[in-house]
């Protein structure tokens, strides 16, 4: 029973930590390696508010906002004005991006590991058994309506309409007149908040520290790549799926290989069906 | 020797192992159009064949295999043959992909094997690492000598890498690649085959980048699991992305510039403190520079030239 709770929190983390960067890839296309940058910057942002003297839930809420807005200026400054130079030089440039953000808050905050001030919580008992700490709860139930109003947002409201035809065909987006760098700028800053939050959980359940960032680019890239490029559904299912593996794998092997699980997983599953999950539901696989 | 010259000859001595890895990149990645985040896969397996076989018996507290203390040169043609072994292993699941999902799938190896580095500890001796590992004819030169030696000999081998990759590349072998990567569908009917050559050209560079993974063993003395992060592809890939991606000679002077970008902060004489500020900075300072390149040269310093026949 508590693996299974425990593949849900990992499973949920690890979705909210790769919506954002699918979106990104939907509809701009490309791999964005600084997106796991981002997680740090919302966690180290949150730890600076909390320094300078905010309850920690109204730093954690601003630190979100922040986050995007950071994205939005990433996207302005960086991003548009190279659009048209392919892909690759879209990926490095991220790739820069995520070193220069590295560097920075490494210079600033040090490279020591930081974590929280928030009390330690216990765990909340059920009759006989273990369940969650209040806050992997409140993890759990932020996911859930975060997920929720995403959903909401990209398929009953306009501007997510939008979002979804400039991901699908910008060129006949266009036509039917929608912006698409408008819908790029919002794509950036939901990436980016949900980066910031994906940040906070992460450091609430462990510790902040200047690797956090290249540690999980890689996962997000994995339950991206599972999940089928950009497809937001497939995210969430693979997610879920990594987080139970990860923990049910503790079952059969040492802890020190919990990531190789993982990526053992991906392997497996690429090599069955290169399409990712989203295969299952879509029969025709389109060429990326 | 003046300590300034002595940093120059060994920051250029660490940047010719780049070097040699970021050709192999190149022909791989440039040449053949492949996106390949896993080089350090077998960088790290070119560096942990070497040591096995360099390093002297283990001791009590330690744990690895063999330690037979035998002849460096049997550890670099190991080294060799297990990269290039390895890259024909991972080769076989993951050539199957392309671009993005090959992406992924040779980092998410590259992880794997970093995590068995650190953990298989009767192998590697785990996240302890293996130290003191002898450097080949040390005893025969003093000490300032050896610096200026290692110099020479590096340098000897990343022309001599130079040289052949650039061979290949021009060959018909390298432009049968260099079709398949403008158009593979195109490339079929002129009778290409491309899992074959996209195998071979794999392998090929994981030879390459097993022998400079020895090699920088060989400089460091010293092999610890977290040498073999998905840092070094980045780094790498950073390196021939500023030299210009598909030009050999960009290749050559882009890990140059990209390994003294890196370590000349490095030299200034800083307190604890302030050093490991300029450390972070450091990083931020080649992302700038990565920013900066494919912003007004997208093409990197020197551009891929194009092919006449």
């Amino acid at each position: 029973m508590d693996i299974f709770i425990y593949g849900l929190v990992t499973g949920s983390i690890l979705l909210i930590c790769a919506l954002g960067f699918s979106m990104t890839l939907k509809t701009e296309g490309f791999i964005n390696v600084a997106h796991g940058q981002m997680l740090m910057l919302g966690a180290y942002f949150t730890l600076g508010l909390t320094y300078i003297g905010l309850p920690f839930l109204i730093a954690a809420f601003l630190s979100v906002l922040l986050c995007g807005v950071t994205g939005l200026a990433f996207q302005r400054i960086l991003f548009k004005p190279i659009k048209s130079n392919g892909i690759l030089v879209q990926l490095f440039t991220s790739v820069g991006l995520a070193y220069l953000i590295n560097g920075l808050v490494g210079a600033i905050a040090g490279k020591r590991m930081l974590s929280f001030d928030i009390p330690i919580s216990r765990v909340v008992k059920v009759g006989d058994v273990y369940l969650v700490t209040p806050y992997e709860f409140m993890i759990l139930g932020i996911v859930l309506a975060t997920v929720i109003f995403l959903h909401i947002f990209l398929q009953y409201t306009i501007m997510g309409k939008h979002i979804r035809a400039v991901a699908d065909n910008q060129d006949l987006a266009k036509i039917r007149g929608i912006n698409p760098d408008r819908c790029s700028d919002l794509v950036w800053f939901i990436a980016s908040s949900l980066a910031g939050l994906g940040g906070i959980f992460l450091g609430i359940l462990g510790a902040v520290h200047l690797n956090m960032g290249w540690q999980q680019i890689v996962m997000i890239l994995s339950v991206t790549v599972l999940g089928g490029l950009g497809s937001i559904y497939g995210v969430m299912l693979a997610g879920l799926l990594l987080g139970f593996a990860m923990e049910f794998g503790l079952l059969f092997v040492s802890s020190n290989y919990r990531t190789a699980i993982a990526f053992g997983v991906i392997i497996l599953v690429l090599v069955i069906r290169p399409e990712g999950l989203q295969s299952l539901w879509q029969s025709k696989g389109r060429e990326t | 020797m003046e300590g300034f010259l002595i940093f120059a000859i060994s920051i250029l001595t660490l940047a010719f192992v780049y070097v040699i890895l970021c050709l192999a990149l190149n022909i791989e990645c440039g040449v053949a159009g492949m996106w390949d985040l896993g080089i350090v896969s077998y960088f790290g397996v070119g560096a942990y064949s070497y040591a096995i076989i360099v390093a002297p018996e283990a001791a009590s507290y330690q744990h690895y295999l063999f330690g037979l203390e035998s002849n460096p040169i049997y550890g670099i043609v190991l080294a060799i043959i297990l990269g290039g072994v390895s890259a024909y292993l991972i080769g076989l699941p993951s050539l199957r992909l392309r671009r993005e999902y090959f992406l992924i799938t040779t980092i998410a190896f590259s992880e794997v094997l970093r995590i068995t580095f650190s953990n298989e500890n009767w192998l590697t001796n785990g996240v302890a690492g293996i130290y003191n590992i002898e450097q080949p004819l040390k005893s025969y030169f003093s000490p300032d000598n050896y610096i200026v030696l290692l110099f020479v000999i590096f340098l000897c081998f990343s022309v001599i890498v130079y040289k052949m990759v650039n061979k290949l590349s021009f060959s018909t072998y390298g432009l049968s690649l260099k079709a398949l990567r403008e158009n593979e569908a195109l490339a079929k009917t002129a009778r290409i085959e491309p899992s074959k050559q996209y195998h071979s050209v794999y392998v090929f560079t994981g030879c390459l980048a097993g022998f400079s993974g020895a090699l920088y063993v060989w400089l460091n003395t010293l092999i610890v699991p977290t040498q073999f992060t998905p840092n070094v592809t980045f780094f790498v890939w950073t390196a021939l992305i500023i030299g210009g991606i598909g030009n050999n000679r960009g290749a050559f002077l882009g890990a140059i510039f990209f390994v003294i970008l890196l370590e000349t902060l490095s030299f200034l004489n800083l307190s604890a403190e302030l050093a490991l500020v300029v450390s972070s900075l450091r990083i931020a300072l080649v992302g700038l520079a990565l920013i900066l390149i494919l912003r007004y040269l997208p093409n990197g310093l020197l551009r891929e030239k194009p092919t006449v026949l």
